[in-house]
């Protein structure tokens, strides 16, 4: 049965930049997954709000909604849905606005959560969970109300491995169920287990295309990704004997039984959701406050707000909004300017990424991808001595993947150190170790003794014998 | 007066009364990590009402009871201070308010009043912060969707809702702010408390932390509007309440 069906939808946002969609067609029934795939821009998250009925301008052609229909939405980032403090009571927001009664709440809050894969206690301060947890939150959130179509925003860039595996398997009993499902994504290879139709979003039109058979590639295959250098007579700028990182209120997030990152590294900094990935970037750059005190020193003292000055610098998650200048070039200036370095690298640190015909336009008109590239080159044309990274190559499709690759490369080779999380191994990225954090414990691996395969069973509890902790 | 001396009565004994039950609820996430929630132990609505017009009352006080009348109203208000502190809420924010506001109104009084009248600028700001701890600890005892729906008693829910979740974007807001203003420090911004002793440094942090801020809270009232709308908010005549 046919649930919503788009017909010849034509729609754009400015008339000079021309049509975002030219006729385009789609149609969704009960138990089918569609994955839709498409570039930074290309309308993807537009075509969602079409879905769901709530495209602020006008359109041509026609959207047939059988009625009644419910739908739930899941955006890309989960904490501007956020409306209440608590795990249940966010949950319930959907409840409350059908007239449930309040003693039939929890039950049903109760089975989303556990639909959703999130276990935690109804009354948990929503400020304790992690980006992910915070995902399977909003998942749930729209499960209980039981929609007939699920609309999801790139999962996949939010999700851990097991997060997804967690997701695949729901989808798959939702599909089950008689449920529509979209699925926004850049990763192509994303939720194959459930996924009936794929569409490839360019030009306008939504054209299917086929699961490609390309082989998986072992990071260790990779001709001339994983390097060996001999980094020991240099100074490193990470050096701690044994770290302990836990909140003051004595939560644990892990211990390591030493680090050590020396100029011109790339580490890879591993772990799922919530394990305290970016904790342990903030402790580095010294403005994390809620932690014990660190054996830690980088760049030869205790991190401190303010103390490195351009010899460090931070790339936080959503670093688009560090953006507040009139245009690019302003915004790469700027901190050029304040350290008195040389201007022209604003410029040029533009033309190498490709954005030189951004550099007099606004920042805040930019896309997503754009403005993500704009803030960390802001931050990389300070030739930082330790450049860290949070989540970098989240929400980017796969052409900015290879522009963040190659400049993280480069930065490398110049002699910077850098530190970069993600929830799984970027395969196109050389790197010289894992810091994997799992269990509690973050373990150092050398990239040539250990496939980022092994690397991420390590990190799914599954510790294989025979690596050598290196830390 | 008897009525008063009653209410206040009840209220204390229900301060009291939440201080001995104080909730702690252990939780486990994915990991097995022990946590443990103990904010939020109003729970009934009747109770948030109580606990919203004792804060009314006591905010209120702090700026029309004669100064003879204060020492009660400290005391009570430290006994919130102390019952705040307790349930996990932080008063290093409120003590370092209590310090910049005294620093600056002393001086503004030694400038203007010389030593005289120096405690008077004290009294003045002690009323203040006697004005702003009641809220401090309603927002610590109380959900912000337990205070709409209390609030949805008396005005129209969407006003209630707007209220509630304005209070609910506080704390997100406070994050925002702090991971912005590191953001721009570690840029090279001229907004270290240091350099904020000069007042040319002022207009930098209204351009590089209060702009970026203001973009986005717009953009978050605007997705938080689509997604209570995408969540059917408005749809019922008679909406319910989480029971918490």
């Amino acid at each position: 049965m046919c649930l919503l069906e788009l017909k010849a939808i034509s729609f754009g946002y400015q008339a000079a930049i021309g049509e975002l969609f030219d006729e385009l067609s789609l149609q969704l029934r009960q138990g089918e997954c569609h994955l839709i795939h498409g570039s930074t821009g290309s309308g993807k998250s537009t075509l969602l709000k079409l879905l769901v009925g709530v495209l602020s301008r006008p359109f041509s052609g026609e959207r047939v909604c059988q009625q009644p229909c419910s739908i739930g939405v899941v955006m890309q980032d989960p904490n501007v849905q956020l409306l209440r403090q608590t795990v249940g009571a966010e949950v319930a927001f959907a409840l409350e606005n059908s007239g449930v009664p309040s003693n039939k709440m929890i039950d049903l809050v109760a089975h989303a959560l556990r639909q959703a894969g999130l276990y935690v206690a109804l009354n948990t301060p929503i400020a304790n969970l992690s980006l992910g947890q915070r995902y399977r939150l909003m998942i749930a959130a729209q499960l209980v109300s039981s929609p007939q179509i699920l609309l999801l925003d790139e999962p996949w860039a939010q999700l851990d491995n097991q997060g997804v595996d967690e997701l695949t398997e729901l989808l798959f009993e939702l599909q089950r169920r008689g449920m529509a499902i979209v699925i926004v994504e850049h990763h192509r290879g994303a939720f194959s287990q459930c996924v009936t139709h794929r569409w490839m979003l360019s030009g306008g039109k939504l054209i299917s295309y086929q699961p490609c058979d390309e082989p998986v590639i072992s990071v260790c295959q990779l001709p001339g990704l994983n390097r060996r250098r001999d980094l020991s007579l240099l100074a490193p700028v990470v050096v701690s004997k044994a770290l302990t990182l836990q909140f003051n209120d004595n939560k644990l997030l892990f211990h390591s039984s030493g680090l050590n990152l020396y100029p011109g590294e790339v580490v890879a900094l591993i772990g799922d959701n919530g394990s305290g990935k970016s904790t342990l970037l903030k402790a580095l750059a010294g403005i994390q406050s809620d932690i014990g005190a660190l054996d830690l020193n980088v760049l030869g003292v205790r991190p401190k707000l303010g103390r490195y000055g351009a010899s460090l610098a931070l790339l936080h998650q959503r670093p688009s909004r560090q953006l507040f200048e009139s245009t690019v070039i302003e915004e790469m200036q700027f901190s050029l300017k304040r350290y008195g370095l040389p201007i022209e690298r604003g410029i040029g640190m533009l033309t190498k990424l490709g954005l030189s015909t951004l550099a007099n336009l606004s920042p805040h008109t930019l896309s997503y991808g754009q403005q993500h590239l704009v803030a960390l080159a802001s931050l990389a044309c300070l030739q930082p001595k330790l450049l860290l990274l949070d989540d970098p190559f989240a929400g980017l499709d796969s052409r900015y993947v290879d522009v963040v690759v190659d400049l993280i490369n480069e930065l490398s080779q110049q002699g910077c150190a850098i530190l970069l999380s993600n929830h799984r191994v970027q395969p196109q990225l050389a790197v010289d170790h894992y810091w994997c954090i799992a269990q509690q414990t973050l373990r150092c691996y050398r990239a040539e003794s250990l496939a980022g395969e092994v690397a991420l069973k390590h990190c799914d509890g599954m510790v294989s014998d025979g690596y050598q902790d290196v830390g | 007066m008897r009525s008063l001396l009653s209410t206040a009565m009840a209220w204390f004994l229900m301060v009291i009364k939440m201080w001995v039950k104080r909730v702690k609820t252990p939780f486990f996430d994915r990991s097995g990590r022990d946590r443990t929630s103990p904010h939020y132990v109003v729970r009934s609505a009747k109770l948030c009402a109580l606990c919203i017009v004792a804060t009314l009352c006591c905010a209120s006080g702090a700026f029309f009871v004669p100064n003879t009348a204060l020492i009660p109203l400290l005391l009570i208000n430290a006994a919130l201070l102390g019952h705040g502190r307790y349930l996990g809420g932080r008063v290093r924010g409120l003590l370092l308010l209590f310090a910049i506001q005294l620093l600056i109104t002393s001086m503004l009084y030694l400038l203007l009043h010389g030593v005289e009248r120096l405690h008077e600028g004290g009294l003045a700001v002690t009323r203040i912060m006697l004005a702003i701890i009641p809220g401090w600890w309603l927002s610590i005892v109380c959900t912000p969707q337990r205070i709409g729906e209390v609030l949805s008693w008396c005005l129209p829910r969407k006003w209630a809702f707007v209220m509630a979740a304005s209070f609910s974007l506080l704390p997100y807001m406070a994050k925002e702010t702090r991971e912005i203003y590191q953001m721009q420090v570690m840029r090279g911004a001229n907004i270290t408390a240091k350099a904020l002793c000069y007042p040319k440094h002022w207009p930098e942090l209204i351009y590089c932390v209060l702009y970026p801020l203001l973009i986005q809270l717009l953009k978050l009232s605007k997705q938080m509007a689509l997604a209570a709308k995408l969540r059917g908010f408005g749809s019922h005549k008679r909406p319910t309440h989480w029971p918490d």
